[in-house]
């Protein structure tokens, strides 16, 4: 009876693992055939925009064969992009053709020759017709390396039922809430001050509102001389009045619009996303929802300046179709697309006068005149240090101490542009 | 580690004690200690040259890095500078800092996670109703990809978005303050891999014989006492490496701190300051010094388990006599 | 034996577990299913319901190919790591060879080191074996990863067998292998099963290997195709989509353990240790 319990049984273990392998292998094979043409293929990289294809394909009927343009993703969030960016380039990967980046990211690839020069009849092309502060931000040590793809300002939004005149200075804004916390009424002024690029940014206007800069020009020493003192007061006693929401320290830009949506602030400051994002979601607030420049220290402000790029990849094997593929991604036309369907404000000056984008942008006047006097911020291989160092050296906002503070970010951020230390 | 079995002539169990070494003999080995040497090494190849090929080269270059300066950005400016790292970073308070808020979290949450661990994996064994559905649905939170349970959290959390923040006053947004932050933190981890912990115990129960637990009753010994002095001695394998490596994995917390705070108000942990130096700032060479100095925090973690559990943890000499 | 108010306490006492378990998923579940207007209600059940989420993230966001290669590279990636787990633990467990410790010592390493310094090493070398974006190039991670998880829990186990049983069976004819796969493979079980849940939940929702070593559908992962959702602009996160995903992505883990969940206590008092 029991020796018949140990005959032997097939390997089935081991034969699944066989085919298991052996699946694993096929995979890969699968996708690899069938897009077997020996037209030359750009490789586009681009974070999620709901109509990019509709750009891609109309740049691809454009082109008349002579390439074709393909789209890959990137990650939603603006490091994870920069991560794969990064890896990929420095790991000298020949399948980055065209690369959409941020604006500030550009000093930081073209120092370290990942991303290819624009010269001669593509540089004439790209600077054409296009904003003078966008063009600037594309820039590395007067050389041009990538073409302007689209544009972002803050402005200041508020409720029309609740403000009659919108604030200019940031005193004017705090001095409003109070007036409005004072009778009761929604008085919160929603503002990016988690720890992360935003609070920079935030920073970043305040310090050149106030005619300072946090780099030198060149981006290789710290600036941040005594008119920070007066951006650093300013952020501690918003911080600390009636206008700063609780959750400021834990608001990005989805909090501060969820919370302007959710009828407990009187204003935010934010990019102009939150027009269509309002339209789409609450159509009551979009009647009452107004804008205005960014306030300032003691006049208008300098509305900090975002946006994104095209750049060509350094080992890429067709650069001269991608440069190609990279004018027409952003020409007037797909621009347009961009900016009516996608909420991505444009570069080209002409695009602006379209009926169609003034349709989709009634703040078109505003964004333009915000375009003319945007605060850059600093342009340095080593942005991402300075980042994360001031976000955290100004975290969070309520406990800053001018003098103090301005010491500590002056050291800190020397160390980071040299590369020194350890970041938090 | 005594283990009783019975045997079919009814004879006394042998008593194996662990750590007890045959003397060897003077002569050259025996051919069976040969057979068994061999057998053991072609067991073990498989694994360990999957583990060799895929992760020792990774090691051994970010060991290499740590010695040396290089920024991702200037390649050329790259060359060894020795210690000089570790003095860097040593000395940097941002370090002692993450530091300090990673080994609180870790202590408390796992503490937490025994606990109430073992709690769950009574249940889970004894429970008289709906085992299988109880025993998945303890599972599931575990399931859940963490960055997802994080934002599920942070959103609970947010006054105005979320249902747990309506208990608070309208003032307090519990995400801005360090001490309540960290304990929304310790709450996501804790309620994401108690399950992990109750799963290992429950095995480990299962090891314990009832016949061991009538015996005991018989003689006396109330539910604690049975608890205490039978089901935990028998468990301490099971327990050993539960705790070892929810341990080793609590110290390398990351995604509910990037989701929850991006680690502002100082509640960053060491992976988070990791991340920062090594993607965000391309500091390759400090980068791969604060790995080598979390490694190096987590093998002492370890070390110490192992000293504390002795002949309970994996390891030690195999039982005695073949 | 079970007695009405015994059954009525445990029924309790599993109702206060499922309610800690359960609750935020089900917050994430509502999260799923409201709709972006109502989202910053902060009600548990949504006011206005709508199924678009779950639409969306198959028809705009294609997460069927990820979802696919999540559960196939999840599932090899699981069993060969338990193969070979279950191969050397038993040789560190029961046998005596110089090295014992050593591999036992390199498993905790492994265990032990930040993965995200491994992660650029990792994706040089794949590249220059065109193992990037590839299963194989996600599998091998994965399984040296979750390798030492399941060489100690098991060898945990396998301490736990007593020699008599080997030796009964070596006793009535079988060869090494049969005892071990007749006699111990079942009374290990208990061990199996955990090992290869944890070891599969482990694969399942790994991110930074993920998101690191893939670079587009080919083989990227369910958890790191939800970092790619599309926001209706760049500055929102598309919570409704990656909640509605997180709920698509936990249900195989939850027939997974369905499935295996009553092999994990089938021990030793299964009668092959009684006489």
């Amino acid at each position: 009876m029991r020796s018949a319990t140990w005959s032997r049984s097939p390997r089935r273990g081991l034969r699944a693992l066989v085919v298991g392998t052996a699946l694993a292998m096929a995979g890969p094979l699968m996708v690899a055939c069938g897009s077997n043409s020996s037209q030359v293929v750009i490789n586009l990289y681009n974070g999620p925009q709901e109509n990019m294809a509709t750009i891609v394909n109309r740049c691809n009927d454009l082109a008349h064969g002579a390439y074709r343009i393909r789209l890959n993703q990137l990650p939603r969030a603006a490091d994870g992009q920069r991560e794969q960016l990064v890896r990929r380039l420095a790991a000298g990967d020949s399948g980055l053709d065209v690369m959409d980046m941020d604006i500030t990211w550009v000093a930081e690839l073209a120092e370290a020759g990942w991303i290819r020069e624009w010269t001669g009849q593509n540089k004439q092309q790209a600077e054409q017709d296009t904003l003078a502060k966008p063009l600037k931000s594309a820039q590395w040590n007067d050389k041009l390396y990538a073409v302007p793809y689209n544009s972002n300002v803050q402005l200041l939004w508020y409720r029309s039922d609740l403000v009659q005149s919108p604030p200019k200075t940031w005193d004017e804004l705090i001095n409003a809430s109070d007036a409005l916390a004072k009778q009761g009424k929604p008085h919160y002024a929603e503002v990016t001050g988690a720890q992360y690029e935003g609070l920079v940014v935030w920073f970043n206007a305040l310090v050149t509102s106030a005619g300072d800069s946090i780099t030198s020009d060149n981006g290789k020493k710290v600036a941040l001389n005594d008119k920070a003192l007066q951006a650093l007061d300013v952020m501690k006693r918003f911080a600390n009045s009636k206008a700063a929401d609780p959750s400021l320290s834990n608001t990005q830009e989805q909090e501060a619009n969820l919370a302007f949506q959710g009828g407990g602030a009187a204003f935010q400051l934010n990019w102009p996303f939150v027009y269509a994002a309002t339209r789409d979601a609450n159509p009551e607030l979009l009647k009452k929802l107004r804008w205005a420049p960014y306030p300032g220290i003691n006049g208008p402000g300098e509305s900090p300046l975002g946006g994104a790029v095209f750049a060509i990849g350094k080992y890429s094997k067709h650069p001269k179709e991608a440069f190609q593929a990279a004018l027409c991604l952003r020409d007037p036309g797909s621009q347009k697309i961009a900016a009516v369907k996608d909420g991505l404000p444009p570069t080209i000056r002409s695009v602006y006068d379209d009926p169609e984008v003034k349709a989709a942008y009634p703040m078109r006047d505003a964004i333009l005149a915000a375009l003319s006097t945007a605060g850059e911020r600093p342009r340095t291989p080593f942005y991402q240090n300075v980042s994360t160092t001031v976000s955290t050296v100004l975290s969070p906002p309520s406990s800053i101490k001018p003098r103090q503070t301005l010491d500590r970010l002056r050291s800190e951020v020397t160390d980071a542009l040299n590369s020194k230390g350890v970041l938090p | 580690m005594s283990h009783v079995a019975s045997t079919a002539d009814g004879a006394a169990p042998p008593r194996h004690k662990a750590g007890r070494r045959r003397s060897k003999p003077a002569r050259a080995v025996t051919e069976g200690t040969r057979a068994e040497r061999r057998l053991g090494w072609l067991l073990c190849a498989p694994a360990a040259l999957v583990m060799l090929v895929v992760a020792g080269w990774p090691i051994i270059y970010s060991v290499l890095l740590s010695f040396q300066r290089y920024d991702l950005r200037f390649p050329d400016a790259r060359g060894w500078i020795g210690l000089d790292n570790y003095a860097t970073v040593l000395a940097n308070r941002y370090w002692w800092t993450s530091f300090g808020v990673t080994t609180v979290i870790m202590v408390i949450s796992v503490a937490i996670e025994l606990v109430l661990g073992m709690a769950l994996a009574m249940v889970m064994h004894r429970t008289l109703a709906a085992r299988g559905l109880l025993r998945t649905v303890v599972l599931i939170p575990y399931g859940i990809v963490t960055v997802v349970a994080a934002y599920g959290w942070k959103y609970a959390w947010t006054p105005g978005t979320g249902w747990l923040a309506r208990f608070l006053s309208n003032d307090s947004a519990p995400l801005t303050h360090q001490i309540p932050s960290l304990a929304i933190i310790i709450l996501a981890e804790v309620w994401k891999t108690t399950p992990f912990m109750a799963l290992l115990l429950l095995a480990g129960l299962a090891l314990v014989p009832d016949e061991l637990h009538r015996a005991a009753e018989m003689d006396g010994a109330n539910r604690w006492q049975r608890f205490v002095k039978v089901t935990l001695p028998l468990m301490k394998p099971a327990i050993v490496v539960a705790l070892l490596f929810r341990a080793l994995d609590a110290f390398r917390i990351y995604d509910n701190i990037y989701i929850l705070t991006n680690g502002a108000q100082s509640t960053g942990s060491v992976s988070i300051q990791t991340y920062h130096n090594l993607i965000g700032g391309l500091n390759l060479g400090i980068g791969s010094t604060l790995s080598v100095l979390i490694f190096l925090s987590v093998a002492i973690l370890a070390f110490i388990f192992i000293k504390i559990f002795g002949a309970a943890a994996p390891g030690s000499e195999p039982e005695e006599t073949r | 034996m079970a007695t009405k108010s015994a059954k009525v306490r445990w029924s309790a006492i599993n109702l206060a577990v499922v309610f800690f378990a359960l609750t935020p998923v089900l917050w994430i579940v509502s999260l799923s299913f409201k709709h972006p207007s109502t989202f910053t209600d902060g009600k548990f059940i949504p006011k206005r319901w709508t199924l678009n989420n779950y639409f969306n993230i198959f028809r705009d966001g294609g997460f069927g190919r990820p979802l696919l290669n999540s559960i196939c590279i999840g599932i090899i990636s699981t069993v060969v790591a338990i193969v070979l787990g279950v191969f050397a633990a038993y040789a560190i467990a029961r046998l005596r060879f110089p090295g014992r410790r050593w591999m036992l010592g390199a498993a905790l390493l492994i265990a032990m080191f930040p993965q995200v310094s491994l992660v650029t090493p990792l994706f040089q070398i794949e590249r220059s074996m065109a193992l990037f974006n590839t299963w194989p190039g996600l599998i091998l991670p994965y399984v040296t990863f979750a390798l030492p998880l399941t060489i100690y829990t098991l060898s945990a186990f396998f301490r736990e067998i007593p020699w008599e049983l080997e030796k009964a069976a070596k006793m009535d004819g079988a060869t090494p292998f049969q005892a071990f796969r007749h006699v111990i493979v079942p009374l290990a079980a208990p061990g199996v099963v955990t090992a290869g849940i944890l070891a599969f939940i482990q694969c399942w929702n790994d991110f930074l290997f993920a998101i690191s070593l893939t670079s587009s559908d080919s083989a990227r992962t369910a958890p790191a195709a939800i970092s790619f959702f599309t926001g209706a602009s760049q500055f929102e996160n598309p919570v409704g989509s990656i909640a509605a995903a997180a709920v698509v992505i936990t249900i195989p883990i939850v027939i997974f353990v369905l499935m295996f969940q009553n092999r994990i206590v089938s021990g030793l008092t299964s009668g092959a240790v009684k006489g």
